[in-house]
């Protein structure tokens, strides 16, 4: 079962990863976007994972819920709001609960991207994060069994080459729609922030 | 650029402060901070609350209209920048009274995002909130995308007709439905003149040709359906009621109040020239004139220029407007 603390400690993984790839995110972003990609990821992914080490709240939903408010105080671009509302949306399905077994934290995961694809109002295939976060979920809840680790690792695959996917698509939403044609061939950002999250959290997986 | 204010980057935070300073008593910052104003007035338990939110840069809107009758909170950002989440979170916690917040706004992707963000905070505590998104600048979108236009001046109207249900003691259901049908019955349409300056950019972000007038502009300087050579105040009164009459039908016996909201350097001599206009024009078709608004409600700083917006009423929307509200930036008792 994983408590707090195992969310911190992928929350920490990723904000390493980050804090790592913040020169690439930003070479990737300028692009077609206004660059400040690695900036944002890197401060909201750091104050996720200062928040997630300190706080002594126990009620997972509780927990998420607090630490989204700091990830996105500290990332209110619009990728940094749509990831704040994955985080709430798993958040809400976590609500009550001091652990979560495998099949929660799939649940979990649902609820956060159906949420983010609400209030976004975009779906996979758009050139966006939900690229690499949907195939990463549908792996994860497609794994069978119980171990955890082999499940996140599956997951991180199918955001890897999710990820790599976008480099064919077209983008429709943000300031990338500008390029409209032209940004065909280039990796989406985005998407690549799915893929760095998904990569870490399997990482992270060895140590819980 | 001739501004008078401090350090560009306290502009926002000292309007605010400066507003609670001359209106203490009325109004106040929750718990200091300079971007939640909330109404300093004793609320009547159970009654449903209203907020809004929004950038600097638009006095009177946002925050003044949070008084009696009207709102109760405002969060305020940057100059034309949204307030984040967590501001708007703290302001609906504070206002609810046990009957669920209104979250009553104008149509902006910054806006939308993060009071979608602050209803599910909210959520995580039962906190029942609902949603009004006010669209009303005509130019911004056709009418077939009516939920892609932005929020002008007309949610003046919105804000004072959902406060008057609220302060009736209606539920949250019906103070939404109030807000929604004022949207529904409502159109506005701007005229610039010239352009504003954003304090932390410190030169104008567009520029207006001199004797030319950017039809349909928005209140941070969106680009407007056309350009026209400066014409008459006669001349704007008819292009405004036919921009705002190819999408509401105005007829015989109809009663509609009148908004005439100047942008912020426009004298009030020419603001009501404009209105003369457009009242002539409405009485001599036989259309009722209800509570005329003319003044400065929604404005961008110094950009030059007004907006006429026009909302039909039936009884309904005619008794809520009509109840009594003041606050710092608004009486009913002038109109």
């Amino acid at each position: 079962m994983l408590t707090k603390s195992d969310f911190a400690k992928a929350f920490a993984r990723v904000a390493d990863t980050m804090a790592k790839h913040k020169d690439y995110l930003v070479k990737l972003d300028q692009v077609n976007g206004d660059g400040d990609l690695g900036l944002s990821m890197d401060s909201g992914f750091g104050a996720l994972a200062d928040c997630a080490g300190r706080s002594d709240e126990t009620d997972l939903g509780r927990f998420l819920m607090k630490c989204s408010q700091a990830f996105n105080e500290a990332a209110p671009s619009s990728l940094g709001t749509i990831i704040s509302f994955g985080l709430v949306g798993m958040a809400k399905s976590l609500k009550g609960k001091e652990t979560a077994s495998r099949e929660q934290l799939g649940a979990a995961l649902d609820a956060g991207i159906t949420l983010i694809m609400d209030r976004a109002g975009s779906k996979p295939g758009e050139k966006t994060i939900l690229d690499s976060l949907v195939p990463a979920k549908d792996a994860f809840l497609a794994c069978p069994g119980d171990d955890l680790k082999r499940c996140l690792e599956a997951a991180a695959k199918a955001a890897a080459s999710g990820a790599e996917a976008t480099r064919a698509m077209r983008s429709v939403h943000g300031r990338a729609a500008y390029y409209g044609d032209k940004s065909i061939g280039v990796l989406d950002g985005g998407a690549e922030v799915g893929r760095l999250i998904f990569e870490s959290i399997a990482k992270a997986g060895t140590d819980i | 650029m001739k501004k008078i204010m401090n350090k560009a980057s306290d502009f926002a935070r000292e309007t605010v402060e400066g507003i609670a300073l001359a209106h203490a008593g009325r109004v106040a910052m929750l718990n200091d901070d300079p971007q939640i104003l909330i109404n300093a007035q004793p609320v009547k338990e159970g009654k449903v609350g209203i907020v809004t939110g929004g950038g600097s840069g638009h006095l009177p809107v946002f925050l003044g209209y949070v008084g009696n009758g009207m709102l109760d909170g405002c969060a305020i950002g940057n100059v034309f920048a949204s307030p984040s989440a967590s501001k708007m979170e703290a302001m609906i916690r504070a206002v609810d009274k046990g009957s669920g917040v209104l979250l009553l706004y104008g149509n902006y992707g910054g806006d939308n995002l993060n009071f979608d963000m602050a209803a599910e905070m909210v959520d995580m505590d039962d906190i029942k909130t609902a949603t009004v998104r006010v669209a009303d600048d005509v130019a911004s979108a056709p009418n077939d995308k009516r939920n892609k236009r932005r929020g002008v001046a007309g949610m003046v109207y919105a804000f004072k007709i959902a406060g008057a249900a609220a302060a009736k003691g209606h539920d949250l259901e019906t103070v939404q439905r109030a807000a929604q049908k004022t949207c529904d019955n409502m159109r506005t349409i701007g005229f610039a003149l010239s352009p504003c300056i954003v304090p932390e950019v410190g030169s104008p972000t567009f520029t207006i040709e001199d004797n030319i007038v950017e039809v349909g502009m928005g209140i941070h300087g969106e680009a407007g359906i056309d350009t026209a050579p400066m014409m008459t105040a006669d001349e704007m009164a008819d292009l405004a009621l036919e921009k705002i009459e190819s999408d509401l039908e105005l007829n015989e016996g109809d009663r509609v109040s009148v908004m005439v909201n100047g942008l912020g350097a426009t004298p009030l001599e020419e603001q009501y020239i404009v209105f003369r206009a457009i009242a002539r024009r409405l009485q001599n078709r036989g259309i009722d004139l209800y509570m005329p608004h003319v003044g400065e409600f929604a404005t961008s700083m110094e950009m030059a220029g007004l907006s006429v917006t026009i909302l039909k009423l039936d009884d309904e929307l005619a008794g809520w407007l009509r109840a009594p509200a003041l606050t710092p930036f608004y009486t009913s008792e002038n109109k």
